[in-house]
């Protein structure tokens, strides 16, 4: 069957500062079918797709829209296109009716140029069972509904607004596993439609089950287009780090043989369930997953910043009691780093103010002095090694790194039992991450326990003795870090 | 000899940044120091423009009429740096004045008896708006809003709409004595600078102080090392209640009677005072020493208009209210702008 071409990119190049985020890129979807473009973060899945959908308009090379050479200056101009997006953070408004959402922005008008409440609410309901929901209420606040739904709805209303051509980024990060069913069903359906569909994903088992062709991009170039049949997802691995893979088969371990220092045991909120395990003295435990994994709210809730329905928190033979507060967690030995620097230092504040912030209560007691501040900060910031190291200095005109330090230098000052740490080595150079790194490994040295939480694999391969990887906030698998290699994380996802 | 030349280049970084920090030092402080420029400015006008202004007791009349203010304004410093707000505080003070009275006429309370339950009824208000924003995550706007109407109201309700002029002895004396004869120092400055002291002292010193800036400067973080942040924000509150309910006895001393209603331009002008001293309503940003300079501005502009004979009664307020925007203006645009020097990341 011949099918038509609907967008062909040709030679598409674009730069940043230096940096050649595409390369001579040729990418084309055809009419009535799901293409996938997979690859590594960085590979510029996310450059391209902003070129498609409009988002950027400088760069190098050719935009043909049914045949017909176009730049698209704003992502309002692709939809008018028939170029329609939908972000991986929904654009929905949760308090506005399904109905509302849906024809956002261009509302029906009766004759007396009023809305029309009547027709707005058949015209979402029809369009909602002609895609196999007819069991929801149009008029209901979309917050209301899961997020599978809120997806559903984004979608239609992308559609409805004159979309051909959609580009999913990530769809299904946050979705749960009868969710995701549910958006592949709705991908069928539409396909069936010929609409064409640009998926990008993680989830390589999904990319296979989803799409009609894949293509791979490796560091801005892109490697190959291949058709599902005739391929699968260890060549798709291979070809997306550029080398063999490794076939050996993961040793899965649950625990190490030393004495456990941090235990949690079924804990369960609304996006992680079941999460278990344990990390011993002196040992760097890594959580991997893809963004949106739950991962992130995992480590907030053994710190007490997220709540949590069920599970048990054993720190040091201490169980925690059920809806502990943060100070209660600082107590008993626990120490937390965000993923982001933002929410956890005073930016206008000097670096010994936010190394001492959680030990106020523990020098001078009710006057800190600057004095006895001082003599704290003072010695941790050295040790860390925070350019410049002169505490006086304002946190936010540190460098990305140094803040990092900053925050580690903070818990130090008290030496807690536990660091639980987001992200530590996220946005660095490659010195001040190898520096981080190094602290780390001087905790487990000295016998704390460290829980790395990270979104990048090479943060958990290069530093932690044992990976947990998690996916849709569940733990998939649990292995010592020997032979590991970023294929094997990629494959458990 | 690596070493060696990490540490040159060590120092070349490190006296740059010293070198940087020096300049942009004395930048800060010239933008920061705004409302005192404008203070001064004001102060070099009116004098020059009337020749009564400069005069001692005219000087002693303006430290008088802000001394109410500045107790008001010292509980509403902290609520600001933590980026909330107390929209009651007129209407507390004024319920705080009519439960002394009460008690010291109608019910015949010996001293101090009165004065103490009017403060700790003050008090008690400002627990129940902490309690009740943080709480139930009701917006401090919202919470203070439905006391100003609840305070309000009983004062309506225990006054039966009187005026009541026998006040407690305690009220005069904090509001219209003078220490020293007939020409001696009004014990209203000496109690509003006490309050100012005492909540500087509190914010410069104390780690509820460190505890008030930093829920204000960034919550989030506060919260991840352990601050109790809705317990910071009950507290604030409270004490800022309690101020209102101190300056509402002292204000009735000062007009010797207490009123069926609240002086609901109390609040506006408290709100006004403290922010043109450059408190940010955001959070985090501001002082006492700030808000003492917001006081004096926001004073020597009233004062100062009413002692230029000139100026048309029934202009006033409206000059009033154009100086205020353009000090305002001016005062945020410079804050502002030091500021946004500071969030460069």
């Amino acid at each position: 069957m011949q099918t038509s071409t609907v967008i062909e990119l040709k030679q598409i190049s674009k730069r940043f500062q230096g940096l050649q985020a595409l390369n001579q890129v040729n990418f084309d979807l055809r009419e009535g079918e799901t293409h996938a473009l997979v690859g590594e973060n960085g590979a510029g899945k996310s450059t391209l797709m902003r070129i498609l959908a409009g988002i950027y308009n400088e760069y190098e090379g050719e935009y043909l829209l049914r045949g017909e050479p176009v730049r698209l200056h704003s992502p309002a101009e692709a939809l008018n296109r028939g170029i329609g997006m939908i972000h991986q953070e929904l654009s929905v408004m949760p308090e506005l009716s399904i109905a509302e959402n849906l024809f956002l922005g261009r509302q029906i008008l009766n004759r007396w140029g009023l809305v029309d409440w009547k027709k707005m609410h058949e015209i979402a309901a029809e369009e909602l069972a002609m895609l196999g929901f007819t069991n929801v209420d149009v008029r209901r606040p979309l917050g209301t509904y899961p997020l599978g739904t809120q997806q559903v709805v984004e979608v239609l209303r992308v559609m409805l607004s004159g979309a051909q051509v959609l580009i999913m980024d990530e769809p299904t990060s946050a979705l749960s596993p009868a969710e995701v069913e549910r958006l592949i069903e709705l991908i069928d359906t539409l396909r069936k439609n010929k609409r064409s569909i640009i998926y990008i994903s993680h989830f390589l088992g999904e990319v296979m089950r989803v799409a009609d062709r894949v293509t791979v991009l490796r560091d801005g170039r892109k490697i190959k287009t291949l058709d599902k049949t005739s391929t699968n997802v260890d060549e798709l691995i291979s070809l997306i780090l550029g080398r063999e893979v490794n076939e050996t088969l993961v040793q899965t371990t649950t625990h190490s043989d030393k004495e456990a220092l941090l235990t949690v045991e079924h804990l369960s909120a609304d996006v992680f369930t079941d999460v278990s395990f344990s990390v011993a003295k002196g040992e760097i435990v890594g959580v991997y997953g893809a963004i949106g994994a739950g991962h992130f709210d995992l480590a907030r809730a053994i710190f007490g910043a997220y709540r949590f329905d069920r599970g048990t928190i054993v720190l040091d033979g201490h169980t925690f009691r059920p809806d502990f507060s943060t100070s209660y967690a600082i107590r008993q030995g626990m120490a937390y780093a965000t993923e982001s620097r933002r929410k956890t230092l005073l930016m206008d504040e000097p670096v010994y103010r936010n190394v001492t912030m959680p030990h106020l209560n523990r020098i001078g007691n009710l006057f800190p002095l600057l004095r006895q501040e001082l003599d704290i900060a003072q010695p941790v910031i050295e040790r860390v090694n925070v350019q410049p190291a002169n505490p006086l200095h304002a946190v936010g005109k540190l460098s990305g790194g140094n803040q990092q330090k900053v925050v580690l230098a903070r818990w130090m000052a008290f030496p807690p039992k536990m660091f639980v740490l987001s992200e530590p080595t996220r946005g660095m150079d490659v010195g001040a991450k190898s520096e981080v790194m190094n602290i780390l490994r001087g905790f487990r040295s000295q016998g704390f326990g460290v829980l790395v939480i990270s979104s990048e694999p090479e943060t958990v391969l290069e530093i932690c003795d044992r990976i947990l990887v998690m996916s849709r906030g569940r733990v998939v698998a649990e292995m010592a870090n020997e032979n590991i290699d970023k294929d094997t994380l990629m494959r458990l996802l | 000899m690596t070493l060696q030349t990490e540490n040159s280049q060590l120092d070349v970084v490190s006296s740059r940044t010293i070198h940087q920090t020096a300049s942009q030092i004395w930048l800060r402080r010239l933008t920061a120091l705004a409302p005192l420029w404008t203070l001064l400015a004001l102060g070099i006008f009116f004098s020059l423009a009337s020749p009564s202004f400069l005069r001692p007791i005219n000087l002693n009349n303006i430290l008088a009429q802000i001394a109410t203010l500045a107790i008001f304004g010292t509980g509403m410093t902290f609520v600001l740096l933590t980026g909330e707000i107390d929209l009651s505080i007129a209407a507390v003070a004024g319920l705080a004045g009519m439960v002394a009275a009460q008690l010291h006429m109608t019910l015949g309370y010996p001293e101090p008896i009165p004065t103490l339950v009017a403060l700790a009824v003050a008090t008690l208000l400002g627990c129940i708006n902490g309690i009740a924003s943080t709480r139930f995550r009701i917006p401090t706007f919202m919470t203070t809003l439905a006391m100003w109407l609840i305070a309000s109201g009983l004062n309506t309700f225990i006054s039966k709409g009187r005026t009541l002029t026998n006040i407690p002895e305690i009220a005069t004396f904090l509001g219209s004595g003078r220490i020293g004869g007939q020409d001696g120092l009004r014990v209203i400055i000496v109690v509003a600078a006490v309050v100012l002291l005492i909540g500087h002292f509190i914010l410069r010193y104390t780690r509820f102080g460190r505890y008030v800036y930093m829920t204000g400067a960034n919550k989030s973080a506060a919260r991840l090392v352990g601050v109790n942040t809705g317990l910071v924000i009950t507290l604030v509150l409270t004490l800022c209640s309690f101020t209102a309910g101190l300056a509402g006895i002292v204000s009735m001393g000062r007009l010797g009677s207490a009123q069926p209603q609240e002086v609901p331009s109390y609040l506006i002008d408290t709100i006004g005072a403290v922010v043109l001293g450059g408190t940010a309503l955001t959070g985090g940003r501001g002082s006492i020493p700030q808000t003492l300079v917001g006081l004096l501005l926001y004073g020597t502009l009233r004062n100062g208009l009413d002692n230029i004979p000139s100026i048309d009664v029934f202009l006033k307020q409206f000059i009033t209210g154009i100086v205020l925007l353009f000090a305002l203006v001016v005062n945020v645009v410079f804050a502002g702008r030091s500021a946004r020097d500071r969030t460069q990341v």
